[in-house]
C-alpha cells in the first residue's frame, strides 16, 4: 500500500526522534570529528621570570628590599608574571568605579609596555615605577610625553591630546558636578596647546613640552606628589 | 579581592602622575604617610606548630584578631613569638585567609570545631569563598537539624510534667501510644478493627455458593448481609469514637481537622453514614455503592501505626517534582507513537486502532512490554512502528529509569543549589559588608587618587541623586544642598565600604580653594561603620541621625566621616586653604572629605 505524504512525514519524524534518542544515551555517535581532544589540550601557561635583582638595581632606582617588596605584590596578583592588556584594564577600573577608566588604562598600558609585547612583565612594571617615583623631575615629563604620544612618533598632535583627555574625562563617569559637557574635552584640548605650542604647527614636540612644564609652578609641585608612594 | 587592589593601588598613584601636565587645577596634598615602619616577620606558634607570615598579611584585615592589637595579649616574650593553644590544623585555612583574602571550609573538618576557631580569630562565616560556601551552609544546617532532632527526642523521652490538664494526656496518648498501658491497649485496639474492616470489605466480594433461586453466584456480603453489616456497624463506631476523642484532644481543632490523618479518617467512615441515610432511595443508591469504594481508604489508617508508611508517603511527596516529569516524557513519547501507529494502521480493515486514544492503551502495553495482544497491527508499517515502539519502550522506560532518576536528582538538588545560593546570597552579602573594613591607609590614599582626577578635569565626583537635583537647579546661587541618599550598591569591594561625597560649597569659584574644610561628607550606610558611628568624634551637628543630612546653617563645620577611626580629635576650626602648610591639619581635614563613589 502506498505511502502517503502524511504517514511518510510521521515516519520521518518517528525516525529522527529514535536517532535523537539514542544520541542522547551516548549509544551512537553521528559520524564526526575527534574534536573532543583539541578542547583539553590547552598550551602550558606562559611564564615569565624577572632578570635577576641584581641587574633590576642597576636599571632602577629602587632599593634591594623595595624591589623584594614589589616583586612579591606583582607575583601574588600575577602568578605567571605578564599581565595582559585585560586584566590591567579591570585592575585599574576598579579604583574608578564612577567611571569608564579602560580607554585610559589602554593609554597607561602602551607606556608600560615599552617592548609593544602585548603583556608587561616584572621588568617593565618596575623600571616605569622607577621613572614615576624615582626619576629626575624631566624623566617623568619625558614619561608623561610618551604616555600621550600615542603613536609615538615624537609629536603630540591634537587628535592624541583629545582621545587622552576624553579618556581622562571618561573616569570621572557622568555623575560629576558641574557636568561634564560635549566640548570640554575640547577646551581643555585648546587650554593645553595654547599653553604648550610655541610655535603654533599644531603639533607639541618634547623639547616644547618640557620647557613649557618646567616654566609652570603647579605642574613642577604635583610632579613631586608621589615621592613616597612606596 | 580587597587584598588584590590594594596591592595596586601604589602603582596607580604613581600613574597619576600622566594627569599632571593636563590638569585644570592645583593638586592637593597628598596624605600623609603613616609610617609603619619596616614590614617584618610575625612567628605564630599555634600549639607548637609555627607559622611565620609578613605582619602587613595580618594587618590586610584589622577587625580581625590577628590584624588588630588583640594579637598582644598573647605575645610570649620568652620566645619572642605570639602563642595560640588552638588547633593548629585549622589555623592553616584561617591563616590562608590573610593570604590569599578568601577562606575556605575544609570537608574533613567538624563543623563547630571550624566555627569555633572562626569564632575565636574573630572572622566572620559569611566570608567563606564561593567554591566552599555551600558545603558550609549545607553543613551547618545538617547539624542543626541534628541538634534539633537531638533535643526533640530527648523532651520526647522526659518524664511527664505533673502538671498536664487530661485533654494533653489524651493528646499525648494518641500521639505516643508507649507513653501508658491505656493508650497501647487503644492503639491495638483500633488496629485490630482497622484490620478487620478491611478484611470484611475484602471478603464480601467473594462469591459464596449459590443461593436457592438465582442463577449468578451470591458474593458473602449479599449471602451473610446482616452478619457483614453488624460487623461494619462496629467498626464504624469505634472509628467515630476515635475520631471524635482526637478532635476533643486535639491542642489545635482547626490544625488537626485540615490534617492528612484526619481527612483520611473522615473519608473512612462516611460512606458508612450516607448509606444509613440513604437506603431507601433507588437512585442514589447506585452512587451509593461506588462510594463504599472508599472503604478502602480505611486501610491508609494503618500510617499511624506504621511509620515506614509514612516514610514512603514523604518520599512519594518529596519526589513529586522528578515523577511528574518522568510521567510527562512518557506521555509524550506515547502520544507519539499512538499517534504513529494510528495513522499506520488506519487502512487496514477491522482495525482495532479505531482512533488515537484507543491506540493509546496499544502503546503503553507494548512499551511496557506487557503485551497483552488484545490490541496488534495488521500493515507491515504498522508491524515494523509496532517493533521500534516496543524496542523504544525498553529504551525509554527500563534503561533511563535509573538514568534519569539519578539525572533528576542531580538536577534538582542544582536547582535548589541556585535556589539556596540566591537565599543565602542575601545573607553573604550583608556578611561581606559586615567584614569590608579596608585598611584606613588604602581609604586615604584611594580618595586623595580620586580628588587628584577630579582637580585634573576640573570636575567633582557627585552621587547620582545630587546629580539629578542639580540637574535641575542650574541657576541656584546658594550652596546646593544635597541629601546623601542610599547608593546603589555596587560589588565592588571597594564602593562598600567608600561612601559618598557630598559636596556643599559654593560653586561659583571654581578654582577657589576647594580642598579641605567645607565638605560635608556622609557616611554610607555599611553596617560595621554605623556601629563605629558612636566610637567617633562627632561635632554637635553630628547629633542629628545620619538620614538628615546635611543641617542648613551650619556651613561651618565639616563631619567627621567614620571611615577613619583612628582620628580622634576633629579638625580645628574652618580648615580653610587647600595647600595648607601643616600636614596634621590637612589630614584631619582630608579624612573629612570623603569621595563619592
Amino acid at each position: 500500500m502506498a505511502i502517503q505524504g502524511m504517514e511518510l512525514f510521521a515516519v520521518a519524524v518517528v525516525m529522527l526522534l529514535f536517532f535523537i534518542m539514542l544520541k542522547q544515551f551516548g549509544i551512537w555517535e553521528p559520524l564526526g570529528l575527534d574534536e573532543s581532544f583539541d578542547c583539553d589540550l590547552e598550551l602550558s601557561m606562559v611564564r615569565h621570570q624577572p632578570e635577576g635583582l641584581d641587574q633590576l638595581q642597576a636599571q632602577t632606582k629602587f632599593t634591594r628590599k623595595e624591589l623584594q617588596s614589589l616583586y612579591r605584590g606583582f607575583k601574588n596578583e600575577c602568578p605567571s608574571g605578564l599581565v595582559d592588556e585585560e586584566t590591567f584594564k579591570s585592575i585599574y577600573s576598579q579604583f574608578f568605579p564612577q567611571g569608564d577608566a579602560t580607554t585610559y588604562a589602554h593609554f597607561l598600558f602602551n607606556a608600560f609596555d615599552m617592548d609593544r609585547n602585548g603583556s608587561i612583565n616584572f621588568e617593565d612594571f618596575v623600571i616605569g615605577l622607577s621613572v614615576l617615583l624615582r626619576g629626575s623631575v624631566t624623566e617623568k615629563l619625558r614619561w608623561a610625553f610618551n604616555l600621550y604620544d600615542i603613536n609615538k612618533d615624537g609629536y603630540i598632535t591634537r587628535e592624541e591630546m583629545l582621545a587622552i583627555i576624553k579618556s581622562i574625562y571618561d573616569m570621572m563617569g557622568s555623575y560629576t558636578y558641574p557636568s561634564v559637557r560635549e566640548y570640554a574635552a575640547f577646551e581643555h584640548v585648546e587650554i593645553f596647546f595654547q599653553k604648550m605650542d610655541r610655535n603654533r604647527d599644531g603639533l607639541v614636540t618634547i623639547d616644547e613640552f618640557i620647557e613649557t612644564c618646567q616654566r609652570d609652578e603647579n605642574i613642577m609641585s604635583s610632579m613631586q606628589l608621589f615621592e613616597n608612594v612606596i | 579581592m580587597a587584598a588584590g587592589v590594594a596591592a595596586w593601588l601604589p602603582f596607580a598613584r604613581a600613574a597619576a602622575i600622566g594627569w599632571m601636565p593636563v590638569a585644570s587645577a592645583p593638586m592637593p596634598p597628598p596624605p600623609r604617610e603613616m609610617r609603619r615602619g619596616q614590614d617584618g616577620l610575625i612567628i605564630l606558634n599555634v600549639s607548637g606548630s609555627k607559622f611565620q607570615t609578613w605582619k602587613n598579611t595580618l594587618e590586610r584585615y584589622p577587625d580581625t584578631l590577628l590584624g588588630s592589637t588583640e594579637r598582644d595579649f598573647f605575645y610570649h616574650e620568652e620566645t619572642n613569638e605570639y602563642f595560640f593553644d588552638r588547633d593548629p590544623d585549622i589555623f592553616r585555612h584561617i591563616l590562608n585567609f590573610y593570604r590569599t583574602g578568601k577562606l575556605h571550609y575544609p570537608r574533613h573538618e567538624c563543623i563547630s570545631a571550624y566555627d569555633e576557631e572562626l569564632a575565636f580569630f574573630g572572622i566572620i562565616p559569611e566570608i567563606i569563598g564561593d567554591c566552599c560556601y555551600e558545603e558550609y551552609k549545607d553543613r551547618r544546617r545538617e547539624n542543626a537539624e541534628r541538634i534539633q532532632d537531638d533535643e526533640e527526642n530527648n523532651e520526647a523521652n522526659d518524664l511527664v510534667l505533673p502538671s498536664l490538664s487530661f485533654r494533653e494526656t489524651m493528646w499525648r496518648a494518641f500521639e505516643n501510644p508507649h507513653t501508658s498501658t491505656m493508650a497501647l491497649v487503644f492503639y491495638y485496639v483500633t488496629g485490630f478493627f482497622i484490620a478487620v474492616s478491611v478484611m470484611a470489605n475484602v471478603v464480601e466480594t467473594v462469591p459464596c455458593g449459590y443461593a436457592p433461586n438465582r442463577v449468578k453466584e451470591m458474593s458473602c456480603g449479599d449471602r451473610y448481609a446482616l452478619a457483614f453489616f453488624c460487623l461494619d456497624t462496629a467498626c464504624v463506631m469505634i472509628f467515630t469514637v476515635e475520631y471524635l476523642l482526637r478532635l476533643i484532644a486535639a491542642p489545635s481543632r482547626y490544625k488537626f481537622v485540615k490534617s492528612v490523618m484526619s481527612i483520611i479518617d473522615v473519608v473512612a467512615i462516611m460512606p458508612y453514614y450516607i448509606g444509613l441515610v440513604m437506603t431507601d432511595n433507588e437512585d442514589v443508591s447506585g452512587a451509593f455503592v461506588t462510594l463504599r469504594v472508599f472503604r478502602v481508604f480505611r486501610i491508609f489508617k494503618f500510617s499511624r501505626h506504621s511509620a515506614g508508611l509514612r516514610i514512603l508517603g514523604y518520599t512519594l511527596k518529596s519526589c513529586a517534582s522528578e515523577l511528574g516529569f518522568l510521567l510527562f516524557s512518557l506521555t509524550m513519547a506515547i502520544i507519539i507513537f499512538a499517534t504513529v501507529m494510528f495513522y499506520a494502521e488506519k487502512g487496514s480493515s477491522a482495525s482495532k486502532f479505531t482512533s488515537i486514544p484507543a491506540a493509546f492503551w496499544y502503546t503503553i502495553v507494548t512499551m511496557t512490554t506487557l503485551g497483552y495482544g488484545d490490541m496488534v497491527p495488521k500493515t507491515i508499517m504498522g508491524k515494523i512502528f509496532g517493533s521500534i515502539c516496543s524496542l523504544s519502550g525498553v529504551l525509554v522506560i527500563a534503561l533511563p529509569v535509573p538514568v534519569i532518576v539519578s539525572n533528576f536528582s542531580r538536577i534538582y538538588h542544582q536547582s535548589q543549589r541556585a535556589e539556596k545560593r540566591r537565599a543565602q546570597k542575601a545573607s553573604k552579602q550583608a556578611g561581606q559588608a559586615l567584614v569590608c573594613k579596608i585598611n584606613p591607609t588604602f581609604e586615604t590614599q584611594h580618595h586623595h587618587l580620586l580628588h587628584c582626577l577630579e582637580k585634573t578635569t576640573n570636575h567633582e565626583f557627585v552621587d547620582e541623586q545630587t546629580y539629578e537635583t542639580n540637574f535641575m537647579e542650574v541657576t541656584m546661587t546658594k550652596p546646593p544642598m544635597s541629601c546623601s541618599s542610599s547608593m546603589s550598591s555596587s560589588p565592588h569591594a571597594l564602593s562598600s565600604c567608600c561612601s559618598r561625597r557630598n559636596k556643599r560649597k559654593s560653586f561659583n569659584v571654581p578654582n577657589s580653594n576647594m580642598t579641605g574644610g567645607r565638605r560635608g561628607s556622609i557616611q554610607e550606610l555599611s553596617t560595621i561603620q554605623i556601629r563605629e558611628r558612636p566610637l567617633s568624634n562627632s561635632r554637635s551637628s553630628l547629633n542629628a541621625k545620619f538620614e538628615e543630612t546635611l543641617p542648613l546653617n551650619s556651613e561651618e563645620q565639616p563631619y567627621i566621616t567614620a571611615a577613619v577611626i583612628s582620628m580622634p580629635t576633629p579638625p580645628g576650626t574652618t580648615p580653610e586653604g587647600g595647600d595648607s602648610t601643616s600636614s596634621t591639619d590637612f589630614l584631619r581635614s582630608n579624612i573629612v572629605r570623603v569621595s563619592a563613589l
